[in-house]
């Protein structure tokens, strides 16, 4: 996997180049802005960009700025957006697109959990926060109340964008059993079922966006 | 000090003890006694004259004019008593007291002392000054003369009056060749002091300022009434053939007025009354002539056609004086106005009135200017307040004026114990009667010091609030910036550090016990990443940088209760949104906290310039605010940023709070 990286901060961006090279990956760039990110991305069109949402010069969002730029120009371009905190709005947004992340920092030290997630996103799949997952969830209780305790869980993960296989190792359920509860998620929500996990966790997360117009 | 207090007390007393005295000798000189008038003119000109000098010599010990009245009135009345004293004692009965020869030459000889104080009054009033320092060799000159015409006649062989030819003086009598020249030089000496006092009244008048023109208006008014008192004398002598209660009425009222004028106008105590007086007096004087002359008229006419001394004459007489009263008195009083001034006393009501209504709370304090516009009439008339602190001139609603008004305009300040108060902007043609001006600035005086305090009152209270949402506001900023530290700062350095260790981990063997040591710090690494998270959504909610509604979905999403939003995606100020977002947090967490609710409904819109946002809950109700302490907080936070904070919880009905937050724009 080819990566680029942008994080203004010396020592986290260093540490994520040795994170991405320890898993054999190729750090084609690491850089401090989003001008430059821009640069590195038209240069190299690498497999996935990881960005910083808060960079110089204004520290705001200049991160989710340069991900829609990398979305529009490049779609080929993964993008795999962090963050400090839990912002849905303009996170979720994105996501809905595909072949985007968007994940908490510290996500990084669940090394295993993060490369994966990544890998997911440069392949064309999404990777959204558990944290993120849970607001969309866990503020919707009406319309979830038909499902079992499991069958939220499976949902979750399906939001966070994980295959049938993922979660069946996440929660250390065999394939089959997974798959029932998706399809039973998917009968109680009367959503389409789909081999394709990406169309499905648009599905979902639509589904809880449009079960409160709020989010 | 104790000798000031005193001697005019000591003055008066000895003057009152005196007129008694001569009236108890005049009683005792029998047939050789003054006529009654006289000695009721002259006691009444003392009296008057040592009263008027004892309020002064009291109240305005400073200024001479209530000594000299003082001194006046024991010269006047020295001769009051010297005079019956040589009557009873010289001609009625001789040898009964001693002295007679000492009375007779002071009542014959001494008569240019009653001279001196008039003269050294007229001189110096009203301000007790000399009008300029060039008339100092002209009172000198007057009191030598004076003192020299007093020695020269005293000591002169002029011959006595009749009744007392048969006395001589105890003094040496000089030959005319002796004293001829300095009699005539002394004499001449002293009338030209006099026509010098007379000169300085009417230099003062000339280059007097407003007030003091009205000073002087009270002398000349008072001093008219003495001519008035002889034509009232000769008409009655004229008559009746002799001088009786007329001429005593006429003589008492003019001798006391001079005095009394003299008082008036140095205490400046009702001072502005002057011009009313004289437009009354005109008015009446005017008005008693004409009746008298058409009573006279008529009675004579009829009495010519109906006969002499019918009383169908004088009836019809009275009865035409009577209908023509009313009628003719306003026709009078017109033409008077008309013809004198009555502008500033019209004015002057106006003020009175205003500051009547000010009393009794109908009028507010900052109409000063309009009131004074009217009452001078000149529409263009501004009043700025002058703010000593800031050294700012202010309008009446408190907004700076940098640079007074100047087109067609002319400047004048308004003082009050020494103290700039504000500055009157008028028509350049009112510089032509300073008087009507300064005198409505002065009766409007206390109005324009309210109005300039509560000017300056509001002026310190915006000011306040100001600084007070300027602190709240500081506040937040120090909380977006604290949360940027601990997000950009601490939190990345966290991360930074797990990393390294998750590097260092996956060097070493997976199965080893560093390896899983090495794991247990990283996750303790993430648990202070998690925490440190959360202490910085509590200090701002990262979210609300991109605006309320996004933020309070996200304070909505992580409350346990269910929440509805209905809320605008407008963007407002961040301190209004900053205060929002709290005051929806601080609702929140009563609700689950106190309230015991399990629906909360939030919503935000923009309501007439305002951003509102209403929390309302489905709990037990009866929230007092006081236990509530995060909600006071709150409230002192809104009304900070100029709001308005409300919480309705009726027990058993929720509680329904909702903030009203300004908008700029």
């Amino acid at each position: 996997m080819r990566v680029v990286i942008a994080e203004d901060q010396v020592l986290l961006r260093e540490g994520l180049g040795r994170l991405f090279e320890d898993a054999g990956h190729d750090v084609l760039a690491a850089v401090d802005d989003a001008d430059r990110l821009r640069a590195a991305v038209s240069e190299h069109t690498p497999d996935l960009a990881v960005v910083d949402v808060r960079m110089p010069p204004s520290f705001r969002d200049e991160g989710i700025r340069a991900a829609r730029w990398i979305r529009d120009a490049h779609p080929e371009v993964g993008v795999l957006v962090l963050s400090q905190h839990v912002e849905s709005a303009g996170a979720v947004g994105l996501v809905s697109h595909g072949g985007f992340g968007y994940l908490l920092k510290d996500r990084v030290l669940h090394v295993a959990q993060f490369l994966e997630a990544a890998e997911r996103v440069a392949a064309g799949g999404s990777a959204l926060d558990p944290k993120v997952v849970a607001s969309l969830v866990g503020g919707d209780a009406d319309s979830l109340s038909a499902l079992t305790e499991r069958e939220r869980e499976v949902l979750a993960l399906i939001a966070e964008g994980l295959s049938n296989h993922a979660i069946a190792r996440r929660l250390v359920l065999t394939d089959r059993t997974v798959e029932g509860h998706v399809r039973s998620v998917l009968m109680k929500l009367d959503l389409p079922e789909s081999g394709d996990a990406h169309r499905r966790v648009l599905a979902v997360i639509a589904y809880l966006r449009a079960a409160d117009p709020q989010r | 000090m104790r000798a000031r207090r005193i001697a005019p007390w000591m003055a008066a007393s000895l003057t009152v003890a005196a007129v008694a005295l001569a009236f108890v000798l005049n009683a005792l000189a029998g047939s050789h006694g003054e006529e009654t008038w006289t000695g009721v003119a002259y006691a009444t000109a003392a009296l008057a004259s040592s009263g008027a000098g004892l309020v002064l010599a009291i109240r305005r010990s400073a200024n001479p004019i209530g000594w000299l009245l003082l001194a006046n009135g024991l010269v006047l009345v020295a001769h009051q008593v010297a005079t019956p004293y040589a009557d009873y004692t010289a001609l009625e009965d001789p040898g009964a007291l001693p002295g007679a020869e000492w009375a007779v030459l002071f009542h014959e000889r001494a008569w240019p002392t009653l001279f001196i104080c008039v003269t050294a009054i007229a001189l110096v009033f009203p301000d007790g000054r000399l009008p300029s320092p060039r008339w100092r060799p002209v009172a000198i000159v007057a009191g030598v003369s004076f003192a020299a015409l007093t020695v020269v006649s005293l000591l002169s062989a002029e011959r006595y009056s009749e009744q007392f030819d048969h006395f001589s003086s105890p003094l040496p009598e000089l030959s005319e060749s002796v004293v001829g020249l300095p009699f005539m030089i002394s004499g001449l000496g002293s009338l030209a002091g006099l026509v010098a006092a007379a000169l300085a009244v009417r230099t003062r008048m000339k280059q007097a300022s407003p007030v003091q023109r009205l000073q002087l208006k009270w002398l000349a008014f008072a001093a008219l009434l003495v001519p008035a008192a002889v034509v009232a004398s000769l008409i009655e002598s004229t008559i009746t053939g002799s001088e009786g209660a007329a001429t005593v009425i006429a003589s008492v009222i003019a001798l006391t007025a001079i005095p009394v004028a003299i008082a008036v106008a140095v205490m400046r105590y009702r001072l502005y009354e002057i011009d009313r007086l004289i437009n009354r007096t005109l008015v009446y004087v005017t008005l008693t002539a004409a009746l008298a002359t058409t009573f006279a008229a008529i009675s004579l006419t009829l009495g010519v056609a109906i006969g002499s001394g019918s009383t169908l004459a004088t009836a019809a007489a009275t009865l035409v004086v009577v209908l023509l009263f009313r009628p003719l008195r306003s026709r009078v009083q017109v033409l008077v106005d008309r013809r004198f001034d009555r502008a500033r006393y019209e004015g002057l009501r106006k003020i009175e009135r205003f500051l009547q209504a000010l009393r009794a709370g109908r009028a507010a304090p900052e109409a000063t200017g309009e009131v004074m516009a009217d009452a001078i009439g000149d529409p263009g008339l501004e009043l700025f307040f002058w703010l000593p602190a800031e050294e700012v001139h202010v309008d009446a609603s408190g907004h700076v004026v940098d640079e007074l008004p100047t087109t067609g305009g002319a400047h004048t300040p308004v003082r009050r114990g020494g103290l700039q108060l504000a500055t009157v902007v008028h028509a350049r043609a009112l510089a032509e009667r300073p008087d009507l001006l300064e005198s409505v600035i002065e009766a409007a005086g206390l109005a324009i010091e309210i109005a300039r305090l509560r000017v300056e009152v509001r002026r310190r209270l915006a000011e306040v609030e100001e600084s007070r949402a300027r602190i709240v506001t500081a506040g937040y900023e120090e909380r977006r910036r604290l949360e940027r530290d601990l997000h950009d700062g601490a939190q990345q350095r966290l991360v930074s550090i797990g990393l390294a260790l998750r590097h260092v981990q996956g060097r070493l063997p997976a199965p080893s016990p560093e390896a899983a040591e090495l794991n247990a710090t990283v996750a303790e690494v993430a648990e202070a990443i998690e925490e440190l998270r959360e202490l910085a959504r509590g200090v701002r909610p990262a979210g609300l940088d991109d605006g309320l509604c996004p933020a309070l979905r996200e304070l909505a999403s992580r409350s346990p209760l269910q929440t509805k939003l209905e809320a605008t995606e407008e963007r407002f100020e961040d301190k209004l949104e900053t205060a929002a977002y709290f005051v929806a947090s601080e609702a929140l967490a009563n609700a689950a906290k106190h309230a015991h609710a399990s629906h909360v409904t939030l919503t935000t819109a923009r309501q007439n310039g305002h951003l509102v946002i209403c929390i309302r809950d489905d709990g037990v109700g009866g929230a007092i605010p006081a236990q509530r302490s995060g909600l006071t907080g709150m409230t002192d936070r809104v009304a900070a940023l100029g709001g308005s904070l409300r919480v309705e919880s009726p027990a058993g009905h929720g509680t329904v709070v909702t903030a009203a937050l300004p908008c700029e724009s």
